[in-house]
């Protein structure tokens, strides 16, 4: 029973990862939940693809991690926003709002 | 880099990650059994959407890169390969590791000698100023670059084109710090010299321009960094000190920046004094060389930034045109003819860029060092032949596994890249092992070096540069080695491959054979160099220098740069020799004012005249030598007398009285009359008056060294205008035990009188064959190593051969052949390659005749009997080498061969 949803657009989930984190820090599970909550609705996402991501971002030095007790009482480990990762956030938002700025913009056109 | 260390630590990566996701697993395989799934069904769906094997992959992907990744995993690979075949592994990396610690030892010296650039401010604007204006007009020595001092003076005026001008000699002065007087090497600087190289103290200051304003203005002494560390411990407090140069008391005022060795490779000052203090500093000379035409300095100036050595050369034209004009009015300008004046007046200064400032070691030296840097090269590149014959032959010993990779799925680039991987990593540990043998290797070739001073100047040290180099060769040597096999590995038909039965497999033997041609070629070129250098010095030491050597000892002083006047000097010297001459272990003694076979002569022109006045054509080598002389060296008298007492006269009266020429001379100018009795004259001026009468005609011996075949003149030594002397002493017994009364003896006369140096002439000889000594030693060693390359590499391919042919050759004699056809189908293959690598060979040693025929005596490179007897050594042991498996396949049963199938 495959949901009508589409597969989440080309890097995309880096953004959105950043996005969860620069609200808290969170562990890998956590994310995969908020992910799960967006995806029910609109996108579908890999939980697989979720690690690959959050160790290349914090590799590139946008996130941070460190093992912590989480809610459950077992070792997590939990990811946070780097200054760094603020900023790639600030930057990604942009360009996102300018390419979907853009794409509403040659639609009305059509549209008209 | 980060990914490199990841490498590293993947180990505690690993069990994170394991950690991270077994967390993610049990967290969702709990939501899901809570919601009420059964749990071995959670599990799966957890696992499934998980896809764990999937994610580890692409996070270590994310952790190395894939290319690292892939690239360290087939390091890892080729380790463990190489090390399950040890011998293998050995033979590559020592046959890598000699060639690559060979070439790196070579090069240092290239570059130390040739190529290394000063360490000053901004190297690449200093330019060497040369004038050959003077050698036009009196034929002279003029090959080092020398200048007269007025001229520095007026270039510095010269702002348009340079920032600023010095001027240099080299020196010996005797030191006296606290101790015995000794000679040591120095500088004799203009005040510029230190701001134009831009170089400063470590300690105190430099000679500045203040101190070389007016003769005598700056009694101050700069020493050089590192001999202040050796001789001063590194005295923090040795600015101010007095020292004594010669006789004279003079202050160190600092020490010059560390590094800093002065601007001659060959040549390292122990300190620099400026050239106002050249009179109380030294020499030999009375004369005021600050205001005289006499060459005896070196120029170097800074062009200003932007103006090229052609431009500045072009616009100093102006300028020196009218000084040439003007200097030609001089009262001491010869007399010259028409002709020769037009030349003077119409010739220019020289300008030539010298990063590496001025160097007579770098022009003796830099093309025996050519040389041999191209030998080791060719000695990698066989080395790399080597090594890649070697990956072919164990390539079709892996054929089955490899073939079973391709038939499993890896592609053929793959595969190639793990090969390439092998070789690059034994190229590189090759490399590693080289750089480690190259100190050791730089020594040895440090000591074969003919200047002495070359020890001093030439580190055995390990720069940035060099290990630059050596890795570069290392990785070329990689490639070059691996290519061939690596693309060679993905040809073969794998279907084919694995059919094959084992030991037979990859192919390649065309390419085998290719690289077992280069290699013989390689290798004659190489064995054909060393019999060329050996034959130069087995000629050499034929030759001789003309006398017995055996018994013969020799000593130097100096004693006019410890303050003796002339006429003390002449008389020193006349005393020594009468006190020498008298000791029981002295045979018979002589003194000379020139030491022979240091590379060095007193040359010049000479007039003879006969029923005409002829001007020698060439420099003529001249000497002064005490009576007796020819007898203690056991030169012959041809002709005429040998000098006596009454040849010499007392002090004061000027011009010799007589003279003795050699064979040579008589050969050149005088065939075919008496020369006795003909007079001559030092110099080719008009002024000069032939009035010496030839008394003696000597046979020929060695001057500047065993090569030199030129004319000489010799005049009576203890005349006024006389120097220093050189002792020629023939002992009984060994001459070392001779050595202490000696000494001795000039210690009685004169305490602070230091003996420049004690050498048998043996030993002599021995130091004037140091180059021809070096090139015959190392040239033979790179000669046999490189035959013993290609022997081995021919071996192993016919080897190859004949095991693959085995099966055919086992057949031709089961229908009949005879034996020694199998032997003759084997070698006919061998004899081929031989034959097509000397074919190759040849045009190259042809080629190369150019380059080497300077360093070569008694034989022209091309030598028929030299080439043709290289090339016979060479296809004898080949043909050895082919002969053994040629024997195993002639005695191949035709039964056991079709059996093998």
């Amino acid at each position: 029973m495959p949901s009508p949803r589409f597969p989440i657009p080309q890097g995309t989930l880096d953004m959105l990862i950043l996005q969860i984190l620069s609200l808290e820090p969170a562990h890998g599970y956590g994310i995969a939940q908020r992910l799960e909550q967006i995806s029910r609705s609109v996108v579908q996402v890999n939980q697989g693809s979720l690690y690959p991501a959050l160790h290349r971002l914090q590799q590139k030095g946008w996130l941070r991690a460190e093992w912590k007790k989480s809610e459950i009482g077992r070792d997590a480990k939990f990811y946070c926003l780097t200054p760094a990762g603020r900023k790639q956030l600030a930057v990604e938002k942009d360009s996102w709002a300018r390419l979907s700025g853009a794409v509403n913009l040659i639609f009305e056109e059509g549209s008209r | 880099m980060i990914r490199l260390f990841n490498w590293f630590r993947r180990g505690s990566l690993e069990r994170g990650l394991n950690r991270e996701i077994q967390y993610h697993f049990d967290r969702r395989v709990a939501d899901l059994t809570a919601a009420g799934i059964p749990e071995p069904e959670a599990r799966r769906r957890a696992a499934v959407e998980l896809s764990l094997t999937q994610v580890r992959e692409e996070v270590r992907d994310v952790w190395l890169g894939r290319w690292l990744r892939d690239f360290l995993y087939d390091l890892r690979f080729s380790v463990r390969s190489l090390l399950r075949s040890p011998s293998f592994t050995a033979t590559t990396l020592l046959s890598l590791a000699l060639g690559i610690g060979a070439i790196t030892a070579i090069y240092s010296l290239v570059d130390q000698v040739i190529l290394h650039a000063l360490p000053v401010r901004e190297p690449g604007r200093l330019v060497l100023v040369d004038w050959n204006g003077d050698d036009l007009i009196t034929g002279g020595i003029g090959s080092f670059n020398l200048m007269p001092y007025p001229i520095c003076r007026e270039l510095q005026q010269q702002t348009r084109f340079f920032e600023g001008v010095l001027c240099r000699a080299e020196i010996e002065v005797n030191l006296t710090a606290g101790g015995d007087p000794r000679p040591v090497a120095a500088e004799i600087v203009s005040g510029s010299y230190f701001p134009v190289l831009g170089v400063g103290p470590a300690l105190g200051r430099v000679i500045e321009p203040e101190d070389d304003a007016a003769p005598g203005a700056g009694p101050v002494v700069v020493l050089s960094y590192d001999f202040w560390q050796a001789q001063f411990g590194g005295a923090a407090d040795i600015a101010g000190r007095k020292v004594l140069i010669g006789n004279h008391p003079m202050t160190v005022v600092g020490v010059a920046a560390a590094g800093f060795r002065g601007v001659d490779v060959g040549a390292v000052p122990a300190f620099w004094i400026p050239t106002s203090m050249y009179a109380d500093a030294n020499l030999d000379t009375d004369e005021d060389l600050l205001n005289n035409p006499t060459r005896w300095l070196q120029i170097l100036a800074r062009l200003r930034p932007g103006v090229s050595a052609a431009q500045a050369q072009a616009g100093l034209l102006p300028w020196f045109r009218p000084w040439l004009e003007d200097s030609a009015r001089r009262p001491w300008f010869p007399v010259i003819t028409v002709e020769k004046r037009r030349l003077y007046l119409a010739s220019s200064l020289i300008l030539t860029p010298a990063p590496q400032g001025h160097s007579p070691l770098r022009r003796s030296l830099s093309q025996p060092l050519w040389l041999l840097f191209a030998a080791t090269g060719v000695l990698l590149g066989l080395a790399c032949l080597n090594v890649a014959g070697l990956f072919l032959a164990r390539g079709s010993a892996r054929a089955r596994e490899l073939a079973t990779r391709l038939a499993l799925g890896a592609s053929r680039s793959r595969i190639g890249r793990q090969l390439l991987a092998d070789s690059l990593l034994l190229a590189l540990t090759g490399g590693v092992l080289g750089i480690a043998l190259a100190p050791p290797a730089m020594r040895a070739l440090i000591a074969f070096l003919p200047h002495d001073l070359a020890a001093n100047a030439l580190r055995p040290s390990i720069s940035l540069d060099l290990l630059g180099f050596a890795l570069l060769a290392s990785f070329a040597a990689g490639l070059l080695s691996g290519i061939a096999p690596a693309l060679h590995a993905g040809r073969d038909n794998v279907v084919n491959s694995l059919r094959e039965r084992g030991g037979t497999g990859f192919g390649g033997v065309r390419l085998r054979k290719a690289i077992v041609t280069l290699q013989v070629a390689f290798s004659l070129i190489l064995l054909i160099g060393a019999a060329l250098f050996l034959r130069t010095l087995t000629g050499l030491l034929a030759k001789g220098p003309g006398f017995d050597t055996s018994s013969l000892l020799s000593f130097a002083i100096a004693p006019l740069e410890n303050g003796y006047s002339r006429a003390d000097a002449s008389r020193l010297v006349r005393r020594l020799d009468e006190q020498v001459r008298a000791l029981p272990a002295v045979r018979s003694s002589a003194a000379a004012r020139f030491a022979f076979l240091t590379g060095g002569a007193w040359s010049n022109n000479a007039t003879i005249q006969t029923d005409r006045r002829i001007v020698s054509d060439r420099s003529v080598n001249f000497n002064a030598v005490s009576p007796g002389f020819f007898a203690t060296l056991g030169v012959r008298l041809l002709a005429g007398r040998d000098f006596d007492q009454s040849d010499s006269r007392p002090a004061g009266e000027i011009g010799p009285r007589c003279a003795i020429v050699n064979q040579a001379f008589v050969k050149r100018y005088l065939a075919g009359r008496d020369p006795l009795g003909v007079r001559i004259a030092r110099g080719g001026h008009t002024d000069v008056k032939p009035d010496s009468p030839i008394v003696g005609v000597v046979a020929d011996m060695s001057y500047r060294g065993l090569r030199d075949d030129s004319e000489q003149v010799f005049f009576p030594l203890f005349e006024s205008d006389d120097t220093g002397a050189t002792f020629y002493i023939k002992v009984r017994g060994a001459p070392e035990q001779a050595i202490p009364s000696i000494r001795r003896l000039v210690r009685q006369d004169d305490p602070r009188l230091p003996i420049l140096w004690f050498r048998t002439l043996d030993d002599q000889v021995n130091r004037s064959l140091n180059t021809e000594r070096m090139l015959a030693a190392l040239s033979g060693s790179f000669g046999a190593l490189a035959l013993l390359l290609s022997l081995v590499g021919l071996y192993g391919v016919m080897s190859f051969v004949v095991t693959r042919r085995t099966r055919e050759i086992g057949i031709r004699l089961a229908l009949g052949a005879t034996r020694a056809s199998a032997l003759r189908l084997v070698l006919r293959d061998a004899a081929a390659m031989i034959a097509a690598g000397v074919a190759l060979a040849l045009p190259c040693v042809a080629a190369l005749d150019k380059l080497v025929q300077s360093q070569l005596f008694g034989v022209t490179a091309t030598d028929p009997a030299t080439v043709a007897a290289a090339a016979l050594v060479l296809a004898a042991g080949a043909l050895v080498a082919a002969f053994i498996p040629a024997w195993r396949a002639s005695n191949v049963s035709p039964t056991d061969a079709l059996r093998l199938e």
